[in-house]
């Protein structure tokens, strides 16, 4: 890490850890101080000027910390409408017409809605959009995790067209959330182990909970390794594959680490106090959002069998090479 | 806590070049067995390991007054994974040019150097290595094969058991105990032992495929000079660990099934259904990510550090990658295991094979065990 990423990762660790799952809309101030949603926004335009390695590593400590503040959504919006002011955040999907510079239809996993001054949404004929955050009809949920989400009719709005990938980077975004949220679960799991004593020992002592927490701990690795290997390939300007592998290996790094974060806490790990189910439940909600593995195994799976048997190897390589 | 801190991976320049060279030789051999190209680590084929040689793609990173070609540790990793995804018979100096040829630069005495290595470099010298006994599997600290010491030299008596080639094997290297009054892992040496002295018996162990691979080593008051002790008397062990760091960290330890990915691939091209592409993009994604972190921990190595957990978790992950996929093929394709079609002839010899992965190089649970202790558990 040079210099610079271990001063980025100090501060934003910090104020994150300060936040955690508890902040409120309210806390948005403390990050918009920092200004670390023009993360990934280049310098000229005022922002950060960021690497996604820088990216990967800040929104990684997010979901290490449980953050409940949308700095994911911010970082990626303000890359794709290239805005460094204001706070922007992503949803997931959009039915409608884009068309005359206006939108009509319906917007589906607008993430954080609340304060968010624009919205960057997948297009319906390609691309990428960016809206103004409607005043009216938005219609507010929350996924199972309690983060703000909504869904919005809308009827003629102005809308601009962009490039970009909305579904891709979110899901790359979400990859470094999961991939930290592991590794804080597995903190936690391997903490409880060690401390709580059972048949006259510490949990931590019996073979049997080791190697689940030896499992746990390998998935963990795969996440993160998963989470920079797509910043690395991002230095290319785009990763298709890339996201694709990773968010695919991230999701599934949440069934087995998810699942044993509980099994090595026990019934403590299940009540509304302790704080493992921060971590847990966005874990859960985060392997829906922007691509389930259904979504991404149909992206990876028909190409690479359209590739052929005889180009799958090559076809590895020649992404970093 | 992050237990695995993945490297920036920094390829070689001379990769893509890398990659063309090993292609046009596995492709001017021919390795047109599906069966051979699964595990083919285990397969060997003095001719290819010959060309290799040839070619200056062993002994990549060793010396040059050693035969070596003095390439970085990551152009020859480039070459390893070349020659795992491609299925090539790489058995016979696999040993020799991952760990044996190594260790002798490194611990061993020149004249020992002088005879082994450059050999191992052309690809004629290969190696087994000597751990196993039968009352020291997973319990290596148990072996109880003792040396004694001759005038200058040293008298070997005792047994080796699970030897992977040692029928082919020209030399291996053997933790042997040199303290009779010691007692587990202290008093360990390792040895330089040539498989023709005198008083060492190769006897087979075969396979319940019918293959042989495995055999046990018999030492019958064999004697060695002062030079075939191999390293610091009663540093035995600690050697083995780093050794062992070298053998588990590789891309054999995700590559071993390839052949099974390949051929899935191509039955999907003619017989396309969702489930199919569904499993293509979960394994694809299983070795996109697998290559990272193997990658990654070829890279620590590279700088001189001993990422000893990590690469053992590289391993555990890729021998669990391994071993789902010929199950995970079973179910999703309706195919015999016994052949005629190379999809299941590959199935066939991958389900009945595949069990041993968790056991070479480091049983699961004893892997797990070492990851635990990196946790800070027990």
């Amino acid at each position: 890490m040079s210099d610079e990423q271990t001063m980025l990762a100090e501060m934003a660790g910090a104020l994150f850890a300060s936040l955690g799952p508890k902040a409120g809309a309210g806390d948005w101030n403390a990050v918009a101080e920092v200004e670390l949603a023009g993360l990934l926004v280049p310098e000229a335009q005022g922002g950060f000027g960021g690497s996604w390695e820088d990216a990967v590593m800040v929104l990684r400590l997010a979901g290490y910390h449980a953050l409940a503040l949308p700095v994911a959504e911010a970082v990626i919006a303000a890359h794709l409408s290239g805005r460094s002011s204001g706070r922007g955040t992503l949803a997931s999907g959009a039915q409608g017409t884009l068309a005359d510079d206006h939108f009509s239809g319906t917007l589906t996993g607008i993430c954080y809605p609340e304060g968010a001054d624009y919205v960057v949404a997948p297009a319906p004929q390609g691309g990428a959009m960016v809206l103004d955050i409607p005043d009216a009809g938005l219609s507010l949920s929350a996924n199972v995790a309690g983060e703000p989400r909504a869904a919005a009719t809308l009827d003629r709005v102005a809308a601009q067209a962009i490039p970009g990938d909305v579904i891709g980077l979110g899901a790359l975004a979400r990859t470094a959330q999961i991939a930290g949220a592991l590794d804080a679960a597995l903190a936690l799991s391997v903490d409880y182990a060690n401390q709580r004593q059972q048949f006259g020992r510490a949990l931590g002592k019996f073979q049997a909970v080791q190697q689940s927490l030896a499992t746990f701990a390998c998935e963990a690795a795969a996440a993160n390794c998963a989470a920079i290997g797509v910043a690395q390939a991002m230095a290319r300007g785009s990763a298709p594959y890339e996201i694709a592998a990773a968010k695919l290996r991230a999701n599934r790094a949440v069934g087995v680490g998810a699942a044993l974060a509980h099994q090595v806490h026990g019934a403590i790990g299940f009540t509304q106090d302790y704080g493992l189910h921060p971590f847990t439940r966005r874990l859960w909600a985060w392997r829906s959002e922007f691509g389930n593995d259904a979504y991404w195994s149909a992206k990876l799976g028909p190409q690479i069998i359209a590739r052929g048997a005889d180009n799958f190897w090559a076809d590895i390589t020649a992404l970093t090479d | 806590m992050q237990t695995f801190v993945p490297e920036r991976l920094e390829w070689p320049q001379s990769a893509a070049a890398l990659r063309a060279t090993v292609r046009e030789i596995v492709a001017e051999h021919g390795v047109t067995d599906p069966v051979a190209r699964a595990n083919c680590w285990s397969k060997p084929d003095p001719a290819f390991s010959r060309k290799l040689g040839a070619a200056g793609l062993l002994g990549m990173v060793w010396p040059r007054a050693f035969g070596g070609h003095e390439r970085s540790a990551m152009e020859r990793y480039v070459v390893l994974e070349e020659l795992l995804a491609a299925g090539a018979p790489v058995g016979a100096h696999w040993i020799a040019d991952r760990q044996t040829g190594t260790l002798i630069l490194r611990y061993g005495h020149e004249s020992e150097a002088e005879r082994w290595v450059p050999g191992m470099a052309r690809g004629e010298i290969y190696s087994c290595i000597g751990l196993s006994e039968p009352g020291a599997g997973s319990d290596l600290a148990s072996v109880r094969t003792a040396a004694r010491r001759d005038g200058d030299g040293w008298i070997i008596a005792g047994q080796k058991v699970w030897t992977t080639n040692a029928h082919h094997a020209h030399v291996m290297i053997a933790l042997i105990r040199t303290d009779p009054a010691s007692e587990r892992n202290a008093g360990l040496s390792q040895f330089i032992i040539p498989m023709d002295a005198p008083g060492v018996t190769v006897r087979p162990i075969i396979d319940l495929t019918g293959g042989h691979d495995f055999n046990e080593v018999f030492f019958d008051e064999v004697r060695l000079p002062a030079t075939a002790l191999l390293g610091e008397e009663g540093n035995g062990w600690r050697q083995v660990t780093a050794e062992l760091s070298l053998e588990r960290s590789g891309p054999e330890r995700y590559l071993s099934s390839m052949a099974l990915l390949v051929e899935l691939i191509r039955y999907a091209e003619s017989h396309g259904d969702k489930a199919l592409a569904d499993l293509v993009a979960r394994l694809a994604a299983e070795t996109w990510t697998l290559r990272l972190m193997s990658a990654s921990v070829a890279t620590k190595i590279a700088r001189g550090e001993d990422p000893a957990l990590e690469a053992t978790m590289v391993k555990d992950l890729g021998n669990a990658f391994e071993q789902a996929m010929p199950e995970l093929v079973q179910a999703a394709v309706d195919v015999d295991p016994a052949g005629p079609e190379a999809l299941g002839l590959v199935l066939g010899h991958l389900l009945q094979v595949s069990p041993s992965f968790s056991l070479r190089g480091g049983t699961r649970e004893i892997l797990k065990g070492i990851i635990a202790r990196g946790l800070g558990l027990r």
